[in-house]
């Protein structure tokens, strides 16, 4: 090769190493831009169909609801689209839209007749998240900008879930069925926005790009020119793309938190939140081995939740009392068997159950926190006698080792340790636990007439403290039986660079982007 | 040659079907119904039947193939029962980015792997030669996860050079700075393996007759490495890069969740997750393409470079 052609090619290799930094740099100090990392990528943007709460977080972005959730350390909701909305009765509620709210593409103002299409469609398509909408019975129109919501019956989660979460988003009538041609499901081409920002470009397992939306009239002015979220399914990942300046917010895994706490990265905030998510260790009633309520009680007796907390979530996340987490209608402040449980305690259970030693087995998701929790608890059990086998499973042979439906496995499932999510309200909690979900996703088998009754009537009670009281019954009832050790609720720490971003949180570390303000 | 080539082909579409059915049985051997997986815990029985049906996993196990490979003919892999895209056009999104990262490693390992074991051949049992060995067996022992966090913590966290996470926003030269990382730490153990392969083959043909023969001729040495040597020991490393690519892609599997790259590895590790079958045959049809023609590529190189290969097949 030429002596010259080496020196150019030479020349060149170095003029693109010299502007790569630069270019990074430049675009690293782009205008006011929040980079924010989501654990999956979004698949779903039609809310009447909506599936997880990573959709839902641009969803909230880019359209319109008539109430949302305050962000703050208290759970409550605030007007959005709504002017003004009231409980008329206990199956009437009246809505007044703000006057000027537009859809995108010329698709108009914002009426009470796409109000009525959104939510209707919801029963209409046998939505897989029609639950959230409970008894609706049908929205009327009373004219443009009012409508009044009518159930068939009581139902208080719309105030928690429905309406301020995924299937209270309003989408706009023409367009949806300018769209779909029969109104269904729009999947992941919304037809217009109706919130502060548009989705203006996805870039599958990239990222979201959301941008102002020029057409937004509305109070919440848009923090941020642009707003991008990364999908990085491993938190590690995560924390590293902060740390090298790739990301602007995120949530910290638990693991990590210590040492953040220890040495702060610069610029930057970590807010704790307490999680809503619920972990317990479950026993299937229906085992021969569990038949007997006292060898389940000896099992919860033995268990000693701090210390399980100290292996597996580094001592970051508290005992749970119950499924109902802290600052929710019917959180309990006290669980019936103490968190240390007592080692004494156990041996009489199980001293009752005329056994001296037992083998059980217990399933965990193929993660190491879950793989943890077990090695604890078998120490643990080994302490009263009881040989504890873990059984590791993936997450797909995991969710569905429980249901009837697929195949035998139930019937050797004997302890489990499981995991649910949560929106704000109680009945999505205690709704896994009834008689009717028993071989469907009540895997303990757990059945008790009082507590499917007290469930049914719950839902309808408006008065906090009464419904409250009912959830703390059911939650004592779970526990009685023996079938239930409630382990925690975890936590969601988020970090920040503070002098960016100030952000805007639910009460459980959920980021509602559309509210977060450039700091 | 040709004759060559038709066979080769005829096996690698046979190869290509073969590994198509035993995943497709795997699937139906693996519990966990997808419907109920993808729907979640509120679908309604009606919903999870209809949604069976689309899926056609209630027809029986070989009239799913029929029509699996019916559809494929026409280029179409089926649709993805969340978002309702097409598999092909998510496929074919994806693999691009797994194409550059397995390339650019395969590139590492060849630019670096070859001149460092032809050098060291030459140089045989000086200096140079000893630390090429022990750098090429330290770069083979270190799993290529542990290469990329390593990777990550130096040249994205403490030094800054380069970014973390993600593919690049589509410019030529983003793209290159994104793939810097993930292709190092992907390829650096393959520079090892090729260095030794290249360096084991050389100092075998370089004490061969025909190089004696043409040392004893006077011709210059660099005439004899570049025209008569490496050409020779060169074979067994396009097999093995060849072969590599299959590697390649499990270690592309971590380098994409890692550094939160696209790629048809990270979209196979949240398929299988997510029981999204249409989303794990179109990924696997991929990639066991890519490896059979990879494969078939480092044969007939190999035939080109040396007509004894022809003969075996």
């Amino acid at each position: 090769m030429p002596r010259r052609t080496v020196l150019k090619g030479i020349a060149g290799a170095g003029a693109m190493a010299t502007t790569l930094p630069i270019t990074r740099a430049i675009w690293a100090a782009e205008g006011k831009t929040l980079r924010a990392r989501n654990y999956a990528d979004i698949d779903k943007l039609d809310p009447g169909f909506y599936q997880n709460a990573y959709n839902v977080d641009v969803m909230n972005c880019i359209y319109s609801k008539l109430i949302h959730y305050k962000p703050g350390h208290e759970w409550a909701w605030e007007l959005q689209a709504a002017e003004s909305i009231e409980q008329v009765d206990d199956t009437h509620i009246r809505f007044r839209l703000r006057k000027g709210i537009m859809f995108t593409d010329g698709y108009g103002e914002m009426t009470a007749e796409d109000v009525k299409f959104s939510f209707e469609r919801v029963i209409e398509f046998d939505s897989p998240v029609k639950g959230d909408w409970g008894p609706l019975d049908h929205v009327e129109v009373e004219d443009d900008h009012t409508g009044v919501i009518v159930l068939k019956s009581p139902f208080q989660p719309l105030w928690n879930i429905t309406l301020p979460f995924g299937c209270g988003h309003i989408v706009s009538k023409k367009a949806v069925m300018e769209k779909t041609g029969d109104g269904g499901d729009f999947g992941m081409e919304p037809p217009c926005f109706s919130g502060p920002y548009v989705l203006a470009e996805w870039k599958p397992d990239q990222y979201v790009r959301l941008t102002r939306n020029p057409d937004y009239a509305g109070p919440d002015k848009p923090g941020f020119d642009e707003i991008r979220i990364l999908p990085m399914d491993d938190e590690k990942t995560a924390e590293i793309a902060y740390e090298a300046g790739d990301i602007d917010f995120t949530q910290v895994s638990l693991a990590s938190l210590g040492n953040y706490k220890q040495d702060m990265p610069d610029d930057t905030t970590i807010d704790e939140y307490p999680s809503l998510y619920y972990a317990w260790v479950g026993m299937n009633v229906d085992h021969p081995k569990l038949k007997d309520i006292n060898v389940r009680k000896a099992i919860q007796w033995a268990i000693n939740v701090p210390q399980i907390m100290d292996a597996a979530y580094f001592g970051e996340a508290k005992p749970a009392t119950g499924l109902i987490a802290p600052g929710l209608i019917g959180h309990r402040e006290k669980a019936l068997v103490p968190p240390e449980g007592d080692l004494d305690t156990a041996r009489e259970y199980l001293a009752k159950a005329g056994l001296d030693s037992l083998d059980v087995a217990i399933d965990v998701l193929n993660a190491s926190q879950w793989k943890t929790m077990a090695e604890v608890i078998q120490a643990q059990l080994a302490q009263i006698g009881v040989n504890l086998d873990i059984r590791v499973q993936d997450s797909g042979s995991f969710w569905t080792m429980g249901m009837e439906s697929e195949g035998e496995r139930w019937k050797d499932l004997q302890l489990i340790i499981n995991r649910f999510s949560m929106v704000p309200d109680p009945y999505y909690a205690t709704e896994w636990f009834t008689c009717e979900q028993v071989g469907v996703w009540n895997w303990e088998r757990f059945c008790n007439e009082r507590f499917d009754t007290l469930h049914e009537e719950a839902v309808a009670v408006s008065d906090p403290e009464k419904r409250g009281a009912m959830y703390r019954e059911m939650q004592d009832l779970m526990e009685d039986s023996g079938a239930y050790r409630f382990l925690t609720h975890e936590a969601a720490p988020m970090m920040y660079r503070t002098s960016l971003v100030k952000p805007a949180l639910r009460p459980d570390g959920r980021p509602l982007y559309r509210f977060f303000e450039t700091a | 040659m040709w004759i060559y080539f038709l066979r080769r082909t005829v096996l690698a579409i046979a190869i290509v079907a073969i590994a198509v059915t035993l995943l497709r049985v795997m699937i139906h051997a693996v519990p966990g119904d997808p419907a109920v997986m993808m729907l979640g815990p509120r679908a309604t029985p009606a919903l999870i039947a209809e949604f069976r049906e689309k899926m056609g996993l209630n027809e029986p196990f070989h009239v799913q193939m029929v029509t699996f490979f019916a559809n494929l003919l026409k280029g179409d892999m089926g649709t993805d029962v969340f978002t309702g895209r097409s598999v092909t056009q998510i496929v074919m999104e994806q693999f691009p980015y797994t194409v550059e990262l397995i390339f650019t490693s395969v590139g590492w390992a060849a630019l670096v792997g070859i001149p460092l074991g032809c050098y060291s051949a030459i140089r045989r049992n000086t200096l140079f030669d000893k630390i090429t060995g022990i750098a090429s067996v330290g770069t083979i022992s270190i799993p290529s996860f542990v290469m990329a966090l390593y990777a990550l913590l130096i040249f994205a966290v403490g030094l800054g050079w380069l970014p973390a996470v993600g593919a690049g926003e589509g410019t030529l030269g983003d793209r290159l700075h994104h793939l810097i990382l993930p292709s190092l730490a992907v390829g650096i153990p393959w520079v090892g393996y090729t260095a030794r392969i290249v360096r084991a083959s050389m100092l075998e043909v370089l004490g061969e007759n025909h190089v004696r023969m043409a040392r004893a001729f006077g011709l210059p040495e660099m005439r004899i490495i570049f025209r008569y040597a490496l050409p020779i020991a060169i074979l067994p490393t396009i097999t093995l890069l060849g072969v590599g690519v299959a590697y390649l892609l499990s270690a592309a599997v971590f380098a994409e969740v890692i550094f939160a790259r696209p790629g048809i590895g990270s979209l196979i590790v949240n398929a299988v997750d997510e029981r999204n079958y249409p989303i794990v045959m179109g990924c696997v049809l991929v990639t066991t393409v890519l490896i059979v023609v990879a494969t078939m590529i480092s044969d007939f190189v190999n035939a080109l470079l040396d007509p004894r290969a022809r003969e075996g097949l």
